[in-house]
């Protein structure tokens, strides 16, 4: 690529990169700029001189031209428009790929949006992880053409495509922590694609491992498109006698900042190898087609997941099963709200955030009320995560243990002679609501607030019920209200880089005979969702 | 334990104009018809696969058919229902017993994955899983089945000949005890009868006309008669609910004792007793490890915080002319 010829103007052409976190001690004044602007600007004219000039003074005239054209550029527009776009560097990335993530450039109608433009092209580019580097530098455009600019967008593919990293994260729909490592192999087939494998441990006893590829553009779709097949496996056994096993296929249709659709196909199974459990899941046991179909509209303006002092979030998540032509897959609809809301108080960075959950699920089809809905895809609280991080649903209440709040059953009794009466499942329900309240604020030593550690006083309630197999007809709101059980606590919130630990008291103000919940002293881990 | 709690029975699904077409949960179905005991029968038919089906439960008991020799063997020896209680050491009921338990099970085995096409057997297990679950588990099973029969493409023509041999044996000296009499032995029900009505009801009624083993079976119109007659009196008589009181005669032949007495463990592995001492010892140990992994953790990532801060502020994007 060659630079276009210049004007008959000794002062040298040089371009403006736009990206670079370096000093640039080459950048010049543009080229391209209006006939009336130049010669308005006695700083961009130059005399001629003579070609002897010395490095000294060409830095002094390339610093006075800048200052002058910062100073143009805050007191107003400075127009500019791109003539061109040339991209350079990518021997094996489909050009298409990178043309469609700059688009935008070539609205830029000024030098300020071109900047702004460009930055956000720089982070789209980086974002697809093919590219080693990504530059984009502005050169003039043709002499002809004034006010024209050709950007020049240069890329350093990926010299190893192969990489590997391990972490910890949480999803909305996992019930706790999970490690993951995975190994990426990118951009095989040029077209921006990531092919990744992965394996997880969480821990709930789930362990997954999952194969997927993701294209950031395919036929003409806006967002990306991804694919991942995995084979799951979680392990119930302890708290309702079933363990689960799924082989399947998720797509993600479409996502943005707020809107993410997705389709998962899976062949699930229901499996007691214990046989202990009790008749509702005994009855359950066996195999599914789940072929769903999964909207998530998220609203997050809170200033941090980890510790919000300002802001709101709203999620709400729709699933529906049965998106498929054969109608003996598994068939429900289940919705789920969350709303959080945090205050600033003005003193300590304390904060008081208020948060409510709820979620319903229900089977649809013929006699729908009088069937049960699918134990796996029913409301469970309880668990060793923050309420306060995990935004989705209604997932864990402080001071309740997994899947410790809700309906029970007794399992299968082995001895008659054995006194002891026999263990319970946890059967979860097709109704939960729950609520918090939590005042964070700073502690007064200067080495806990520098690390980010503060401290927290929160209360929190919820509450699930049954409404499928005809349940509904004895199901009161008053009733409801007065089984809810609640907890109260105080205590010490460490924010690490990889999760938000706390340690807290909590005290159990009103639980159920059946419930597993205790007061004393509990360790949450969390990763912000 | 309250004698008045139900029985349920869960089996597979009816078809073929059987109460439950499976023909392992069939010969269940018909023992607890024979007892004239109530009870309720349910289905499972999302499960094909499991050999814990069929199973009864009784109020918080369960006995399943993959433990203690299966359901008749547990009811009889929880003396919730027993049958057989005069003829256990008879020795002429004993190889009648293994004669059915063995060939006359391999060949409804072998008949039904094998001998036909996949339509029987898609009807009883996999009509109510979608197709592509249902056609996998049909495939997986059929594997199984070889295994089980010993069945490879070397032995295939000479281990069918042997199915069909045993079992046209098993319906000679089968149809020979019968004669005329209403049940195989002593003109009254047990569990060879059950086992016995539940085979020949599944091979008339479930296998296709074109069956070898149907064909053999209607060679003995005494059998067909018999079946037809049981089947009648006992399985179309009415619900279950309206069957009358049990028997109460000494040699009665549905005997329910007044308390149970369920102390065996379930099948797999049974929960090891562990004292108190080691319980708390390897709870001890756990949050040993654990406390010794966060804080390790802790160190790791609060105070390395700040050089991370630092080098994420400079991967941001930003413009600098100085």
């Amino acid at each position: 690529m060659s630079y276009p010829e210049s004007k008959p103007d000794p002062k040298p052409q040089q371009p403006v990169n736009a990206t670079d976190l370096d000093e640039e001690d080459d950048l010049d004044d543009l080229d391209d700029l209006d006939e009336e602007e130049i010669e308005d600007d006695d700083a961009f004219i130059e005399p001629e001189r003579p070609k002897s000039r010395t490095a000294e003074e060409r830095a002094r005239e390339e610093k006075v031209k800048m200052a002058s054209l910062v100073r143009r550029m805050q007191s107003g527009a400075v127009s500019l428009r791109v003539h061109d776009v040339i991209i350079k560097g990518n021997n094996k990335t489909k050009d298409y790929i990178i043309e469609a993530e700059v688009e935008a450039l070539k609205n830029a109608s000024t030098i300020q949006d071109l900047l702004r433009v460009s930055s956000a092209v720089n982070m789209r580019l980086q974002a697809l992880e093919v590219f080693d580097s990504v530059a984009i530098r502005l050169d003039s455009g043709p002499p002809e053409l004034p006010d024209t600019t050709n950007v020049i967008i240069e890329v350093v593919e990926t010299a190893n495509p192969l990489s590997g990293e391990i972490g910890a994260y949480t999803k909305a729909e996992a019930r706790s922590y999970t490690v993951e490592g995975s190994l990426k192999y990118k951009n095989l087939f040029g077209y921006g694609d990531i092919w990744d494998g992965s394996l997880k441990y969480g821990c709930d006893h789930s362990a997954e491992v999952s194969a997927g590829v993701s294209l950031p553009r395919f036929k003409g779709l806006v967002t990306p498109l991804t694919a991942r097949a995995y084979l799951l496996s979680q392990d119930w056994l302890k708290f309702s006698s079933y363990k689960e096993r799924s082989l399947g296929l998720s797509l993600g249709l479409f996502s943005s900042s707020h809107h993410d659709l997705t389709y998962n196909l899976a062949w699930r199974n229901l499996t007691d190898p214990s046989q202990l459990s009790s008749k509702t899941i005994r009855r359950q046991l066996g195999h599914n087609l789940l072929s769903s179909l999964k909207y998530t509209f998220k609203i997050d303006r809170r200033n941090s997941s980890l510790r919000p002092t300002r802001g709101y979030s709203f999620v709400s998540t729709t699933q529906i099963g049965g998106f498929s032509p054969d109608s003996r897959s598994l068939r429900f609809l289940r919705q789920e709200f969350d709303l959080r809301y945090a205050i600033p108080l003005g003193f300590y960075r304390a904060a008081l955030n208020l948060g409510v959950s709820a979620g319903v699920i229900l089977p649809w089809g013929d006699g729908f009320l009088s069937r049960p809905s699918s134990i796996p895809e029913r409301f469970f609280l309880g668990g060793n995560t923050s309420p306060l991080c995990t935004l989705g649903g209604p997932t864990t209440l402080w001071g309740f243990k997994t899947r410790g709040l809700g309906l029970t059953e007794p399992r299968r009794q082995i001895n008659d002679e054995n006194a002891d009466p026999p263990e319970r499942d946890y059967l979860g329900g097709d109704l939960a609501v729950s609520a918090l309240a939590d005042l964070s604020f700073d502690l007064p030593f200067s080495w806990l607030r520098e690390k980010g550690i503060h401290a927290h006083v929160f209360a929190n309630a919820g509450n699930v019920a049954k409404l499928t197999e005809n349940e509904y007809r004895n199901f009161s709101m008053r009733k409801f209200m007065e089984s809810i059980r609640g907890s109260v606590g105080v205590g010490l919130v460490i924010p690490t880089s990889l999760f938000r630990m706390e340690l807290n008291y909590c005290h159990i103000l009103k639980k159920n005979d059946y419930d597993r919940a205790k007061s004393g002293i509990w360790l949450t881990f969390s990763a912000p969702s | 334990m309250e004698q008045s709690q139900e029985l349920t029975l869960v089996a597979r699904k009816p078809y073929f104009d059987l109460p439950t077409a499976c023909p392992i949960c069939l010969p269940v179905y018909i023992y607890l018809k024979l007892s004239r005991l109530p009870f309720t029968l349910e289905f499972n038919s999302i499960y094909p696969d499991s050999d814990q089906i069929p199973y009864v439960e009784y109020g918080a008991y369960v006995a399943y058919n993959n433990e203690n020799d299966g359901v008749i063997e547990r009811l009889k020896e929880k003396s919730v229902i027993d049958l057989d209680s005069d003829f256990q050491a008879v020795p002429e009921w004993i190889s009648a017993k293994a004669m059915i338990d063995s060939w006359l099970a391999d060949a409804i085995m072998y008949e039904l994955w094998l001998g036909s096409d996949a339509s029987v057997a898609d009807k009883i297990y996999y009509s109510d899983l979608p197709w592509p679950i249902g056609k996998i588990l049909y495939l997986k099973q059929v594997y199984n089945v070889k295994q089980r029969l010993g069945i490879t493409k070397d032995n295939a023509q000479w281990r069918e000949e042997q199915i069909y041999k045993k079992a046209k044996m098993a319906y000679e000296a089968l149809s020979t005890r019968l004669g005329d009499q209403n049940f195989l032995f002593e003109n009254r029900p047990s569990s060879l009868d059950a086992c016995f009505l539940g085979h020949a009801l599944f091979t008339l009624q479930a296998l296709p006309e074109t069956s070898m083993l149907r064909g053999k079976l209607l060679q003995h119109d005494n059998i067909v008669r018999y079946a037809e007659k049981l089947k009648m009196e006992f399985l179309e008589a009415g619900s279950s609910s309206s069957v009358p009181q049990p028997h109460s005669s000494p040699s009665s032949s549905a005997q329910r004792r007044g308390t149970w007495n369920w102390s065996s463990k379930p099948k797999g592995k049974p929960k090891r007793e562990k004292t108190e001492e080691e319980k708390k010892f390897k709870k001890r140990a756990k949050y040993f490890l654990a406390a010794q992994g966060i804080a390790v953790l802790l160190f790791l990532s609060v105070m390395g915080r700040g050089s991370a801060e630092v080098e994420l502020e400079d991967d941001d994007e930003g413009f600098s002319y100085d």
